[in-house]
């Protein structure tokens, strides 16, 4: 599953990287060509394994040296036994994903904790652009037109952590980026964070 | 070849197209000493043919083991004369500057015990009586197949693999390589493979055995060399044939294509005339006219029928089809799980969307058990409509793969 755009990814690659305890096993929710998970096993000694569904960035995966399964992300953690991994990195997938609260309920089964990393729709421009243009959001993370792009299930920080409160799930770590996604905001993130980033736990 | 003389080297390298392995020479290891099968039997020795590619580097760790498929062999790349028209197996995968590059590694691969390419199997002469083994050879496994490349290896001083590779039943063995001799393979590489048939792959196998059993001229056995029971070994090839490939495929290459229109038109098999494709003196009737040869599919698979016997042992056919439905890794360690808990080696499983022989679930299920032992393993999954065969395609995505998971 592609992410929304390889740009401005080093910022969210380096919270993640920061959380993820050294050796850990951890497995990527689509994890593309395998650059976050390159960038942990180099970072942090970690033992990966991605999950994809496309053939050439399985290939990518084990061209970098990392193990990846090719297949739905669903059945092959369903195929896994309770805490199989330390962390389960769900990163600029989320939005997707077809009924991505049964996905964090998964990843929590197989995995200690749970990090989720998405766009926030709640951002002004992404408001803006609806609201002022009557437009969906087009910009550098949203590059193509409507007719052109996969199905999304936009969210937007206040629905996420009313998501964690429903499902009584605990947020471990937050940290909120701003429309640039590389500085911190921590005013209004709702309204102010393009991007944010979550550890959960059960 | 790793132990060519300097003159072998010279005229392999002078007829050697450019990414080709060129011309090869199979050889024999032969073991003086006596070998046991999995059940209790033993031979008084055992002798496998086998081709190499590439050299042995100083430090012996460039060594990658091909394993072959049923009806493969020992040959899979390279010519052994100029006049070959079709080069080995393998030969699209294999070679200088191929996804298993011979200037980087030496490449190596046997005919599996039991068989009939120049490996001891029930065609060969039993020393003790002088008379071929016939059904007096040992059954054979998956294992046996295994273990006794495992002897020819140390044989020729390769300490370790730098890979295993193989496809079908040379998946199996690449299974069974990295659980016996965890220390010894680094990398396992099995694709369209299974880690026990299915009812259905196993009936297939049924079918082909009674078609050879059900022979007169089979005889328990006991049959003069290209004698035997060819009827029913080339029914049996026939049939398995079509499990190797898919409707896609056979509707695109013939579809319902008669052969008289063949004729018109560029024939398939330019050598082989109609009236020869006809299974001849081993038809056990003449046919009538209504069911003579009519579409083109049926000239084919009389064809793959009728060159098969002229290559293939009908009680190594008996003998291999047997290990490939006893192979059985869950049953024999309990769980799959268990029989991978020794696995050292990283692995990479592919699957054929269209292969219906060992289907993509099946590869699937041993990468699924592989992870859940906590061990190394990649799945990847091509999408392809050439059904089973679809391991020997040509396809630049597949070689990309293979050349990233060896380099």
């Amino acid at each position: 599953m592609a992410r929304p755009s390889h740009l401005k990814r080093t910022v969210d690659m380096q919270i993640i990287a920061d959380w993820v305890e050294p050796g850990a096993r951890v497995l990527d929710l689509g994890c593309g060509r395998g650059v976050l998970l390159e960038y942990l096993v180099q970072t942090k000694n970690v033992h990966a394994v991605g999950v994809d569904l496309d053939f050439d960035k399985i290939s990518a995966c084990v061209r970098r040296g990392l193990t990846a399964y090719q297949g739905d992300m669903m059945s092959l953690m369903r195929a896994l036994p309770e805490n199989h991994f330390d962390r389960v990195i769900c990163s600029r997938t989320l939005e997707e994903l077809p009924d991505p609260g049964a996905i964090i309920e998964q990843a929590l089964r197989i995995g200690k904790t749970v990090t989720v990393g998405f766009v926030n729709h709640g951002y002004w421009k992404n408001r803006a652009a609806a609201f002022f243009l009557g437009r969906k959001p087009r910009n550098a993370v949203y590059t193509t037109a409507w007719y052109e792009s996969r199905p999304t299930n936009p969210a937007s920080i206040a629905d996420f952590e009313d998501f964690c409160t429903l499902r009584q799930l605990k947020i471990a770590r937050r940290a909120h980026l701003g429309g640039d996604w590389k500085n911190r905001s921590s005013l209004c993130p709702n309204l102010l964070a393009g991007y944010a980033l979550y550890d959960l736990t059960r | 070849m790793n132990d060519a003389s300097s003159d072998d080297d010279l005229r392999s390298a002078s007829h050697a197209e450019p990414g080709e392995v060129g011309l090869v020479e199979p050889r024999d290891y032969v073991s003086p000493a006596p070998f046991t099968f999995d059940n209790g039997q033993s031979i008084p020795g055992f002798t496998l043919r086998y081709e190499t590619y590439g050299r042995l580097n100083a430090s012996r760790d460039n060594a990658i083991l091909i394993c072959h498929a049923l009806s493969g062999d020992h040959h899979c790349a390279g010519i052994h004369s100029l006049a070959d028209k079709k080069p080995g197996w393998w030969n699209n995968l294999i070679g200088p500057g191929k996804a298993v590059d011979t200037n980087k590694f030496f490449v190596l691969c046997a005919n599996v015990i039991g068989g009939c390419q120049g490996s001891s199997g029930p065609s060969s002469t039993d020393p003790r009586t002088g008379r071929p083994y016939g059904i007096t050879f040992p059954a054979v496994t998956i294992r046996d197949m295994v273990r006794t490349q495992k002897l020819w290896l140390d044989s020729l001083g390769v300490q370790s693999l730098y890979a295993v590779i193989g496809g079908s039943m040379g998946g199996m063995q690449v299974l069974q390589w990295a659980l016996e001799y965890p220390s010894f393979v680094k990398r396992s590489l099995a694709m369209a493979t299974t880690a026990r048939e299915g009812a259905q792959a196993i009936a297939f196998n049924e079918v082909g055995r009674q078609a050879i059993l059900q022979d007169p001229e089979w005889n328990h056995g006991i049959y003069p060399k290209n004698g035997g029971p060819r009827v029913g070994l080339a029914i049996a090839r026939m049939m398995a044939h079509i499990t190797y490939l898919s409707d896609a495929s056979m509707d695109r290459k013939f579809g319902r294509k008669a052969v008289s229109a063949r004729h018109k038109t560029a024939p398939v098999t330019p050598a082989e005339d109609v009236s020869e494709l006809s299974m001849e003196g081993i038809d056990p009737v003449t046919p009538t006219a209504t069911f003579d040869v009519r579409f083109e599919v049926e000239s084919y698979l009389r064809y793959q029928g009728k060159s098969f016997i002229n290559r293939f042992d009908a009680n190594s056919y008996l003998y291999i089809t047997r290990a490939l439905d006893q192979f059985d890794l869950a049953g024999t360690h309990g769980s799959l799980e268990a029989a991978f808990a020794p696995v050292e080696a990283a692995t990479l499983v592919v699957g054929f969307t269209s292969d219906w022989l060992f289907p993509p679930d099946q590869n699937r299920d041993i990468a699924l058990a592989l992870l859940r032992a906590g061990k190394r393993v990649s799945y990847a999954e091509l999408s392809t409509d050439l059904g089973h065969d679809s391991f020997l395609l040509e396809s630049p995505q597949l070689y990309d793969l293979v050349r990233g998971f060896l380099n």
